[in-house]
């Protein structure tokens, strides 16, 4: 019956629906690319988890990756190489290039690094490469890997060639990766980055590892207490202490995520307690009639409830389904990764348990936001509503 | 004895005055009988019926159902006996206006949990006796005042009730439909042994019925 009454006013029933489906798509679509944001950027401290980063002092870092500031000379990894603690060092050039668009993007069009060959898994990690591809050999010097991103937005493929200044590359292999950093990026052997680039015997960091069961905090003071000096002034930052530049400004954000989330998550309960208080107020007669033909206060309540439910679980699912796309639309536009490449990764992005929650919340605020009308539909006098209102 | 009222009264309060709506009526309503009830528009008369229907409390006085006092009942209680054993036409019909006349006719059933196959097979049978039969799909507002109301009348009968308690059925029907209505009040009365009771002011009712009873400023007398 109260499934009836929504089919047969279709114009209501749908201005309802989407009126939660807007607020539940503003809702996922805020807090997915919020989170997909905040994500990108603490994944870059993945890249080296418990590394010490020996950057110049005046480098700023965003979480593991030296935006702008001094470069550092190259020979100075052989200090921190015999740094106490340090088992091994890993120097690398990091080149940015970005962009100034119509959009403020997230993540440069291209990162290249310079790296020793051999150490790619300092930066890769256990990120496996597109079928036909293979790793830079130790004597690499005109061979590069390009990010999986990067090749499927120029179209470069496994042995393909590109030309920089006057350098011709061969790309022996693709990351197959979705990783919006390592997607991006330009791997090739420090002594060609600097060669090509103009940046002889210069890196932007070394990545320390420190020895097993030291204290990696004592070792980085060690670090920049023993190396700097009135020429080269550098910092050790260890995994906390860049966590620490960015974490407050992560919070912050999450903060404002939640708060425009409250906000949307009220508004949705607002329409859906509007909806049932306006479908009880305007059907006091049939609940009216219902009661003098001896419906009980369960079935009155069901009827407001059912209808309440149904509403909000429609307008959440197809809230969530609209959201899911906003936020892969807004994700692709921000990060310039094409849109067919995240679609795949749709529940990555827009995790299943978020969508779980938004629809139950939704279901349950539904209900609860029904629950008073549903209560006052039950408590109508008939004799005075069937009299008074003719 | 399917209803009897001792000394019911109901009074309202207007502000700081209160209104004798019904006035220490006794009325004895028996099995079959078919009873109305006139008298001058605010007399009393929805009042009683209301009363009388449990859609309302009494201030005072008792209603005995089937021998049961029912006055003081608990309003779950009151709401099983309008279920099971009384059936409502309102002057102003008072269908479910998004539910087809099937529909409204399961009703009563459906909120009784009778299986949804034998409340369809009844309802078919109650508006074929109304002559519906080929208006069972039709929501109220694509039906005529009278089919509407025949529709009502067959929801009335819904879960076979003792007694049927009608507030002015034919007050919104034009003279031709009301003499519809009334024999087919009259027949239900007849062949399904159901007691009616009508609130009316159409004085052909009033010529056919077996007792009648007038109501002025909430005082019931029986006519002779």
């Amino acid at each position: 019956m109260c499934l009836r009454n929504l089919f047969r006013r279709k114009a209501r029933t749908t201005l309802c629906i989407a009126g939660i489906a807007l607020a539940v798509m503003s809702m996922v679509a805020i807090t997915v690319t919020i989170t997909s944001y905040t994500t990108a950027i603490r994944e870059m401290n993945t890249f080296f988890t418990g590394d010490i980063l020996v950057v110049s002092k005046s480098q700023i870092v965003i979480q593991a990756l030296p935006i702008s500031g001094g470069n550092l000379i190259e020979t100075i990894e052989n200090d921190v190489k015999g740094t106490p603690g340090i088992k091994a060092t890993v120097p690398l050039l990091f080149l940015f290039s970005m962009e100034l668009r119509s959009t403020i993007e997230m993540i440069p069009i291209n990162i290249t690094v310079g790296i020793p060959p051999g150490n790619w898994t300092v930066l890769t990690g256990s990120t496996p490469l597109r079928t036909g591809g293979s790793w830079l050999s130790k004597n690499a010097s005109d061979e590069i890997l390009v990010g999986s991103c990067l090749a499927d937005l120029t179209g470069i493929a496994v042995n393909s060639t590109i030309k920089i200044g006057n350098h011709t590359l061969t790309v022996r292999g693709i990351l197959d990766t979705r990783s919006a950093i390592l997607g991006r990026m330009i791997i090739m052997p420090l002594r060609t980055a600097q060669e090509i680039y103009h940046y002889p015997m210069t890196v932007s960091m070394i990545v320390a590892k420190p020895e097993e069961g030291v204290n990696v905090e004592e070792v980085a003071d060690r670090i920049e207490n023993e190396l700097n000096n009135p020429i080269e002034r550098i910092k050790a930052l260890t995994s906390e202490e860049r966590n620490s530049i960015t974490d407050p400004l992560l919070d912050e954000v999450n903060m404002w995520n939640l708060g425009i989330s409250s906000v949307l998550f009220v508004t949705s309960v607002t329409i859906v307690t509007l909806v049932a208080i306006i479908n009880v107020s305007e059907r006091r007669r049939d609940f009216a009639a219902l009661d003098a033909l001896g419906a009980s206060f369960t079935s009155k309540v069901l009827i407001v409830l059912t209808e309440i439910g149904f509403i909000g679980l429609l307008g959440s699912l197809i809230g969530i389904f609209l959201g899911a796309i906003a936020a892969v639309t807004i994700v692709s536009i921000y990060t310039n990764i094409p849109i067919q490449m995240l679609f795949p990764d749709i529940f990555t992005i827009v995790s299943p348990l978020l969508l779980t929650k938004t629809v139950a919340c939704m279901v349950t605020a539904s209900c609860v936001a029904g629950l008073i009308p549903a209560i006052a539909a039950t408590r109508t006098s008939i004799s005075d509503i069937l009299r008074a209102e003719y | 004895m399917i209803v009897k009222t001792i000394e019911l009264t109901r009074t309202y309060r207007r502000g700081l005055s209160y209104i004798v709506a019904v006035n220490k009526v006794n009325i004895e309503v028996e099995e079959t009988t078919f009873i109305s009830i006139v008298g001058p528009s605010g007399s009393g008369k929805t009042t009683l019926l209301n009363l009388i229907g449990l859609n309302d409390h009494p201030t005072s006085g008792k209603i005995l159902f089937m021998g049961k006092d029912v006055s003081r009942l608990a309003d779950k209680e009151r709401r099983k006996i309008r279920l099971q054993n009384i059936g409502f036409i309102f002057q102003t019909f008072n269908l479910l206006p998004t539910l087809t006349a099937l529909e409204n006719v399961e009703l009563p059933m459906a909120l009784a949990n009778v299986p949804h196959r034998a409340q369809r097979k009844r309802a078919l049978k109650l508006l074929g006796i109304v002559g519906l039969t080929n208006r069972l799909q039709h929501l109220p507002r694509e039906l005529s005042m009278g089919e509407t109301q025949r529709v009502a009348i067959a929801r009335a009968l819904a879960n076979d009730p003792e007694i049927i308690i009608a507030d002015e059925p034919t007050g919104e029907l034009d003279s031709k439909t009301a003499q519809e209505i009334i024999s087919l009040l009259f027949d239900i009365n007849r062949k399904e042994k159901t007691a009616v009771i009508v609130a009316t002011h159409d004085e052909k009712i009033v010529k056919l019925a077996d007792t009648v009873y007038t109501i002025q400023d909430g005082k019931l007398r029986l006519e002779g």
